[in-house]
């Protein structure tokens, strides 16, 4: 999946920083910060063909019901939609 | 009563308090250089280009790279880019292109002067997540007064460009007796251009290159003390000016309650950041817990960012302010530091006399504003 803002992920003392590089800083002037599970789904997103291998990606990870999975991966991608950042 | 703070973002507070809870640097400085374009009369760091080559070698852009390495290893995620003025090194373009990939969030501190053709285009493309410039008054005479330099017109208009490009700009303003008459218009310029503003009256005694402790150029501290209750009353508003005017005199303690304990009990540690979650690295590579103060310092060339960063952080923690600042009546309205406490009095044993009459000053007069304010409202209505 392909992202349309750069990022370089930071991880400092067990958070997951998502610091912006490049013009990225005129669309979003700050970090984000991601889980566990986010972490995850945003290192799996340049491979991942499109939701549903995120879906499988968590589920081969974690020990975790689909259904909640399912909801899970698709409000993540929402956010980065939101965001402009997908 | 802390502006500054509670409009940074959570995530950066966050991050800040837990860096200091662990004992790692999430903030760092690099003072690229201490050679200006500018001669600011109050400036604690400007040397001239023989004055620098004298005391020592500026580093390399290879040894800022490898301090930022250093740096992101130990933990550092928001960087300011200082000086002098960094911009004059021929090779910043360099220094901040790498330091960039490296995934921090870089604020510059610049006078503003040079942030045109290529400077403007690195920062075009590549943007920092802020640039405070330093904006020193409304015209070009205040600046050949106060600067040596008649700057004002360019520095506006290299302003004027950052914001169109989508920059985040800050304008920081030094206020001293050569240009407090143009605080009022700094304040509605940066009001004009939609950016935000902080103006500071209290000039630390540039010890670090005078070797001089509480003296500097400077207004007298009632002068100071005036200065800051100006620009509270102009970024504040009537309204707000007047409940943090009623803050300020509900929280004066009596002598009787504020306790007789002068000198008896042990003061507090450092309250702020420098040191428990941030650090200052000088143009020649010795690691302090803040600009401001000479130590305690450490040889970051020679030990690394690491080990020096142990050596000054072990030397915070044991740094406790002076007992009679904790049972002061005035506390709670004081902004005291320790990088204070030293600039003024050459250790922190002692409580800051000028920053003392500064502050009492500042509570006094904020009551005189606050009445005015009260009986203008009144004549009004």
């Amino acid at each position: 999946m392909e992202l349309k803002l750069d990022f370089v992920l930071r991880e400092i003392a067990g958070d997951t920083l998502l610091v912006p590089a490049g013009k990225t800083a005129l669309d979003l002037n700050g970090m984000l910060t991601l889980n566990e599970v986010g972490a995850f789904l945003w290192k799996s997103l340049p491979d991942a063909a499109d939701e549903e291998a995120l879906v499988q990606g968590i589920l081969r990870e974690y020990d975790a019901q689909e259904a909640q999975v399912r909801a899970d991966v698709s409000e993540f991608l929402g956010k980065l939609r939101e965001l402009g950042i997908l | 009563m802390d502006e500054i703070r509670s409009a940074e973002p959570r995530l950066s507070r966050y991050i800040h308090a837990k860096a200091a809870q662990r004992g790692y640097p999430c903030a760092g400085t690099f003072e690229l250089t201490p050679r200006c374009n500018f001669d600011c009369k109050m400036c604690y760091v400007h040397l001239s280009k023989q004055e620098q080559e004298a005391r020592g070698k500026e580093l390399t852009a290879q040894q800022w790279i490898s301090m930022g390495q250093q740096a992101c290893a130990e933990g550092m995620v928001f960087l300011l880019l200082t000086g002098g003025e960094p911009t004059l090194r021929p090779d910043f373009p360099e220094i901040y292109s790498a330091l960039k990939k490296m995934g921090l969030m870089i604020s510059i501190n610049s006078n503003g002067y040079l942030l045109r053709g290529e400077i403007l285009e690195l920062l075009r493309n590549d943007p920092p997540y802020r640039i405070n410039i330093s904006l020193y008054g409304t015209s070009n005479e205040t600046y050949e007064r106060l600067c040596g330099i008649a700057a004002y017109d360019i520095v506006m208009e290299n302003v004027r460009q950052l914001r169109e490009s989508g920059i985040d700009v800050k304008l920081n303003m030094s206020v001293t007796q050569e240009n407090r008459a143009d605080l009022q218009a700094v304040f509605e310029q940066a009001s004009a251009l939609g950016v935000h503003t902080q103006a500071a009256s209290y000039m630390f005694p540039p010890v670090r290159i005078s070797g001089k402790f509480g003296e500097g150029f400077r207004m007298r501290p009632q002068e100071a003390a005036q200065c800051e209750v100006n620009y509270n009353r102009l970024r504040m508003g009537r309204e707000r000016f007047c409940a943090y005017a009623q803050e300020l005199a509900g929280g004066v303690r009596s002598k009787e309650e504020s306790g007789d304990c002068e000198g008896a009990q042990p003061g507090e540690g450092m309250r702020c950041r420098a040191g428990r979650s941030s650090f200052w690295l000088t143009w020649d590579g010795k690691l302090l817990p803040c600009g401001m103060m000479p130590e305690p310092a450490a040889d970051a060339l020679a030990l690394g960012i690491a080990e020096a960063w142990r050596q000054i952080h072990e030397k915070v923690e044991a740094i406790r302010m002076p007992a009679a600042c904790q049972s002061c009546a005035y506390a709670h309205g004081c902004h005291v530091c320790a990088a204070m406490c030293y600039c003024e009095t050459g250790g922190y044993d002692a409580p800051p006399e000028y920053v003392c009459q500064m502050t009492r000053s500042v509570f006094s007069l904020t009551q005189e504003a606050s009445c005015e304010e009260a009986a203008k409202e009144e004549t009004w209505n």
